[in-house]
C-alpha cells in the first residue's frame, strides 16, 4: 500500500525533482567555471588567500539553492492535493490519516534528501580538487544551514498549505518566513557551527507540522 | 437487517446558524437512500460527517458500528466514496489511476472499472484534467465498482452531468446495489434521477427532517389536491393537516398527508365552498417541492 | 500525535518572537551610545577626552580643535607639520621623524576576533628574501598532525618542505597539533617575523622561514602560563613581537630577540566582552579598554609601567530608560549573533528584574477573555496559559497563531 502513495507522490513531484537537481548540478558546474576563472586570473593563493582571510565565500550562489527545492517539491506534492479539496480523497484511503500523511511527507523529504546530497557531493567533489580539507570543512558548516533551510522551507509550505482556513495560513506564513530567515544570516565560514545543533533539531522538530493543520481539516475548521 | 449507517441526536451550528438539532438518520443494509434537501439544509454538512471531515457540535454518527470520526482502515475499505463533482486525481491518466488505486484494496476488481473504461473514448495517457465531466464521472463509478464496497456514500453525483450519463450512473448503481446487496447513501439535486434510483428517502428542510421513510411509503401517504376558492384561504394555511399551500389568485395546491375523505369532510364542516377539486398525481420532484415549498 | 505537532508549533514560534520582536523593538528604539574618545597627554600629563565632538581634559576645561590637537602631538604630527605648530622638542627630546613614526605602532583588538573561526592555513612569508617588499608564497601551511605546505594552485602537498619544518618541530620538543597559529599574514608591514604557535601542551614557539630554511625558537615560559589570544604587531622599532593574553586574562608583551615577557599593569580584563587598543608613540603607550558601559586608558611608559589611569562609566544599556522599558515588556531575548562574538549562536538573555511579569500576566487574562468568547473550558487550556505565564508576548502570539481547538 505504501507502494501506490510513492506512486502517487512520485508523479506528482518527478518533473520538479529532475528539473530542479539538473539545474543543481548545472549551478554547481557555473560556480565552478567561476572558481576556475578566479584561479586562472587572480592565480590560486589569491583565491585561497581571499577566502581565508578576507571571508570571501566561493559558494554563496548557492545560499537559496535548497529553499527553492524545498518549495518546489512541497508546492508540487501538496497544492494538487489541496485544491477543490481533494485531499478528502487521501484521507478516505483504507490507511491511519496520519500515516498516510508521514508517507507522503516522508516520501518528499526522501526526494529532497536525496537531491541534495547528490548536488552537495558533487560541490564536495569540486571543491576538494581545488581547495584543502580546511576550506571545505568551513564551507560544508557554513552549508548545512543552508540544506537545513530547504527541509524547514518544505515542512513549513506544506503545513501552509494544508491549512483550511485562509487566515491561519498567512499566520503561519509569517512565522515559518522569519524562522527560516535564522537559518541564512550572513556569516564568516564555519561561524553557524554552534547554532547547527539547535538548527537541526528544530528542522527535525518541524517534520511532523502537516499533521497539525490537517487535523484542522478533518475537523472542519472553516 | 442492522444498520449500516446510525447517527444518533446530530447537532451542528456554523458559528451561530444552526444547520440542524438532534437529527436522527438510518440506513439499512442493503437499501438506497436519497438525501434530498434545499442548497444550504444541511446535505454536505451530513456527508462530511459521515466521512469524517466536519465534527458536528454534539451527536455521533456511526458506520458499521465504528464512530464515523475514527474510522478502522478496514472499515473504510468497506466504503466508497464519490465527492461532490467527481473530484480524482486529475494528474493522472485511466491507467495510472487503477494501479494507485488497486494497492489499497485488496477486493479490488479491475473488471467492471476497464469495461467502463472500455465505453471512454480517450487515449491511454490521456490525463483526467483534459477529461469532460462526463468522462471524468465515469472514471470516478468505475473506481468505486472496482474497490466493491458495501456502503457507497455519493455526494450529487449527477452534478455537471448530462441526461446520457445520469442515466448510464443510476442503471449501473442500481443493478449493482441490487446484486450484491450494497448500501447506498447518495443526495442529488436531480430528483428525477433520485426518484429513479431510491429505495428510502430523507428530506431535510432548514434545521428539521421532514420526512424518512421508503419512497412508496411516502408517495403513497403525501398527496396533492388542486382546487378554487372565493375567499381568503389564509386561515387554512394555519390547519395541522395542511402541510404546505399554494396560492396563485385563486387556484389553490394543497399538501397534506390526509386522505381526501378527511379533505372533503373538513372543508364542509367549515363551510368551505370549492371548486375544481381535484387529486393530482406527484412525481418525487413535484412531491418534494410541495412538501418544502416553492422559493 | 496532532498535539505533539501543535506544541512542536508552538515552541519555534516562541523561539521566532524572542527573536525578531526584540530585534524590531531595538531597531526602532535602540540610541548610539558615544564612548570618549581619550588619550593621554604628554604635554599636559593628563588625559584629553572628546565627548559627542567637545574636546576637554579630566579636569573639564574646554579646548578648540587646534588646542587639542596641539595636546597630542605625536597623533596629530602631521595636522601639526602643516599648520607649522609643531614642537621642535617635547620633555627636553628632540622631534625627530623618523623616530617619531618608528616609536609608533597600534594594536587593536576586538572579543569577536578571538571568539571567531580560525582559519586553520596560513601562508609562511621569507622573512629574508633581499627584497624591499614581501611577497605571498604559492604555498600555505596548516600544523594538523605535521606541519604541512600546501601548494594553492594544484591543491598538492609541498612534501619537502613540510618534513623539513616538520623535522625540527619534532626535535624542539612541539607537541602536534596546534592549538592557535597568530601572526600578520599579510605584506603590507615592515618586516616578516612568522608566527606565534601554541602547541597540544600549551608551549609557545616561534616559527619563520629565513632563506627558505626553517627557524623555530621555543620559548620558555613560566609554569602554569598558557595563552589564550596573541596578537602580532608590526613594531617597526623592533622591540616587540606581540600582545599576549593569558588565560587568567593578563596582558603580556613578548621581546624581540630575547623573547622576555613583559606583564603590563592592568587588572580586570575580560577579553571575551572587553575591546582593547594599545597606542604607542615616543613616550607612552595608551592601552584603552572599552566595555559596555565603561571606558578605561591605562597610561604606560616605554617600559610598561603605569604612569596615570582613567576611568569613566555611563548608563548599560539595560539601564537606560528603552533598556528599562525593554525590560518590563519582555521577559528576555533571544538572539543569533552577538557583538562579542563571530559565531551564529542561540545567545539568551534574561531581562533584569521581573517586571515583565506584569505583561504576562495581562495577557493572561486576556487568553482567558479570549477562550470565554469561544465558550472555552479553561481546564483544557491550562497548559497554554501556563505558556504564556512564562513566557508572555511570545507566548501569546505562538498560543493564538496555532489554536488549541481539539475535539477529543
Amino acid at each position: 500500500m505504501w507502494k501506490s502513495i510513492v506512486y502517487k507522490e512520485w508523479l506528482k513531484i518527478r518533473w520538479f525533482l529532475i528539473g530542479y537537481t539538473v539545474l543543481g548540478l548545472l549551478g554547481i558546474g557555473y560556480l565552478f567555471l567561476t572558481v576556475k576563472h578566479g584561479f586562472t586570473f587572480s592565480g590560486g593563493k589569491n583565491f585561497w588567500y581571499g577566502i581565508l582571510f578576507l571571508g570571501q565565500q566561493y559558494f554563496s550562489y548557492l545560499k537559496y539553492v535548497p529553499i527553492l527545492g524545498g518549495l518546489a517539491i512541497a508546492i508540487a506534492q501538496y497544492f494538487p492535493e489541496t485544491i477543490n479539496k481533494r485531499i478528502k480523497l487521501v484521507f478516505h484511503l483504507p490507511v491511519k490519516e496520519n500515516s498516510v500523511l508521514l508517507m507522503m511527507h516522508g516520501f518528499g523529504f526522501g526526494s529532497l534528501l536525496l537531491s541534495y546530497c547528490l548536488i552537495f557531493l558533487v560541490f564536495l567533489g569540486f571543491s576538494a580538487h581545488y581547495f584543502p580539507y580546511e576550506i571545505v570543512m568551513a564551507a560544508s558548516i557554513t552549508m548545512l544551514p543552508w540544506f537545513l533551510a530547504g527541509f524547514t522551507a518544505y515542512f513549513i509550505v506544506a503545513l501552509v498549505v494544508m491549512e483550511p482556513m485562509w487566515l491561519y495560513r498567512v499566520l503561519y506564513a509569517l512565522s515559518g518566513g522569519f524562522f527560516i530567515t535564522f537559518y541564512v544570516k550572513s556569516a564568516l565560514a564555519g561561524a553557524y557551527a554552534p547554532a547547527n545543533p539547535g538548527l537541526l533539531v528544530l528542522t527535525v522538530l518541524l517534520s511532523i507540522a502537516l499533521i497539525f493543520s490537517a487535523y484542522r481539516f478533518r475537523k472542519g475548521e472553516m | 437487517m442492522s444498520n449500516v449507517i446510525e447517527c444518533k441526536n446530530l447537532t451542528h451550528y456554523y458559528g451561530k446558524k444552526m444547520v440542524y438539532e438532534n437529527l436522527n438518520i438510518h440506513v439499512r443494509e442493503g437499501s438506497i437512500l436519497g438525501l434530498l434537501g434545499k442548497n444550504g439544509s444541511g446535505k454536505t454538512t451530513t456527508i462530511n460527517i459521515l466521512n469524517g471531515f466536519l465534527q458536528p457540535r454534539s451527536g455521533e454518527c456511526l458506520i458499521y458500528g465504528e464512530n464515523s470520526q475514527h474510522l478502522t482502515p478496514a472499515n473504510k475499505a468497506r466504503i466508497g466514496f464519490l465527492i461532490e463533482g467527481h473530484i480524482q486525481y486529475s494528474f493522472m491518466n485511466i491507467h495510472q489511476i487503477e494501479k494507485f488505486y488497486s494497492g489499497f484494496y485488496p477486493k479490488w476488481k479491475p473488471a467492471p472499472y476497464w469495461e467502463l473504461m472500455s465505453k471512454l473514448k480517450v487515449t491511454p495517457n490521456q490525463k483526467i484534467s483534459t477529461m469532460s465531466c462526463g468522462q471524468r464521472s465515469q472514471v470516478a463509478l468505475g473506481l468505486i465498482l472496482a474497490q466493491d464496497p458495501d456502503l457507497l456514500i455519493l455526494d450529487d453525483f449527477s452534478m455537471g452531468l448530462d441526461p446520457g450519463y445520469r442515466r448510464l450512473f443510476i442503471d449501473y448503481l442500481r443493478e449493482y446495489a441490487k446484486a450484491e446487496n450494497k448500501t447506498i447513501f447518495t443526495t442529488s439535486h436531480i430528483i428525477q434521477d433520485m426518484e429513479r434510483l431510491i429505495d428510502d428517502v430523507l428530506i431535510m428542510d432548514y434545521n428539521r427532517v421532514l420526512a424518512q421513510c421508503p419512497v412508496a411509503d411516502f408517495m403513497g401517504t403525501f398527496k396533492q389536491f388542486n382546487f378554487e376558492l372565493e375567499d381568503n384561504p389564509a386561515n387554512l394555511k394555519k390547519e395541522k393537516f395542511v402541510v404546505n399551500l399554494e396560492v396563485v389568485k385563486n387556484k389553490i395546491e394543497l399538501y397534506t398527508y390526509e386522505s381526501e375523505d378527511f379533505v372533503k369532510k373538513f372543508f364542509a364542516s367549515n363551510g368551505i365552498e370549492c371548486k375544481g377539486f381535484k387529486l393530482v398525481k406527484m412525481g418525487l420532484e413535484d412531491a418534494f417541492i410541495g412538501l418544502t415549498g416553492k422559493y | 500525535m496532532e498535539r505533539i505537532s501543535r506544541y512542536i508549533l508552538v515552541l519555534v514560534t516562541i523561539v521566532t518572537a524572542s527573536i525578531v520582536l526584540p530585534g524590531l523593538y531595538w531597531m526602532a528604539f535602540e540610541k548610539p551610545i558615544n564612548a570618549p574618545f581619550v588619550m593621554y597627554s604628554c604635554i599636559n600629563d593628563d588625559f584629553m577626552i572628546i565627548r559627542s565632538g567637545v574636546f576637554s581634559d579630566k579636569k573639564g576645561n574646554k579646548y578648540s580643535r587646534e588646542e587639542y590637537e596641539q595636546k597630542l602631538p605625536f597623533m596629530n604630527y602631521r595636522q601639526l607639520m602643516v599648520a607649522e605648530t609643531m614642537p621642535d622638542t617635547i620633555k627636553g627630546v628632540a622631534i625627530d621623524m623618523h623616530e617619531l613614526s618608528r616609536t609608533k605602532s597600534f594594536y587593536r583588538f576586538k572579543p569577536d576576533e578571538m571568539q571567531a573561526p580560525k582559519p586553520a592555513l596560513y601562508p609562511l612569508l621569507e622573512s629574508e628574501s633581499g627584497r624591499a617588499s614581501l611577497e605571498m608564497p604559492d604555498d600555505f601551511f596548516r600544523i594538523t598532525w605535521r606541519m604541512e605546505f600546501i601548494n594553492a594552485e594544484n591543491n598538492t602537498i609541498l612534501e619537502e618542505k613540510s618534513r623539513m619544518f616538520s623535522a625540527v618541530l619534532y626535535h624542539k620538543g612541539f607537541q602536534f597539533p596546534a592549538r592557535m597559529i597568530s601572526g600578520l599574514p599579510t605584506t603590507r608591514k615592515s618586516c616578516d617575523e612568522g608566527y606565534f604557535v601554541v602547541d597540544a601542551s600549551y608551549q609557545l614557539y616561534h616559527i619563520k622561514m629565513i632563506k627558505g630554511n626553517p627557524y623555530i625558537h621555543k620559548i620558555e615560559l613560566p609554569e602554569g602560563l598558557k595563552f589564550k589570544n596573541i596578537g602580532c604587531v608590526d613594531f617597526r622599532d623592533k622591540e616587540f613581537y606581540a600582545y599576549l593574553f593569558s588565560d587568567k586574562n593578563e596582558i603580556y608583551v613578548i621581546q624581540q630577540d630575547t623573547y622576555d615577557l613583559v606583564k603590563l599593569p592592568v587588572e580586570g580584563f575580560v577579553p571575551e566582552i572587553c575591546e582593547l587598543s594599545i597606542w604607542g608613540d615616543l613616550f607612552n603607550y595608551n592601552a584603552i579598554f572599552k566595555s559596555e558601559g565603561q571606558i578605561k586608558d591605562v597610561v604606560l611608559d616605554r617600559k610598561f609601567k603605569k604612569v596615570d589611569e582613567f576611568n569613566e562609566t555611563w548608563l548599560k544599556k539595560e539601564e537606560r530608560f528603552e533598556g528599562k522599558a525593554f525590560s518590563s515588556l519582555f521577559p528576555a531575548q533571544l538572539s543569533l549573533d552577538d557583538k562579542n562574538s563571530s559565531f551564529i549562536s542561540f545567545y539568551f538573555q534574561k531581562s533584569k528584574g521581573f517586571n515583565w511579569l506584569i505583561v504576562n500576566l495581562v495577557l493572561v487574562l486576556v487568553h482567558l477573555g479570549i477562550l470565554r468568547n469561544r465558550k472555552a473550558k479553561y481546564k483544557k487550556h491550562l497548559a497554554d496559559l501556563v505558556i504564556i505565564a512564562v513566557t508572555g508576548i511570545f507566548g501569546f502570539i505562538a498560543v493564538n497563531f496555532f489554536p488549541n481547538k481539539f475535539f477529543d
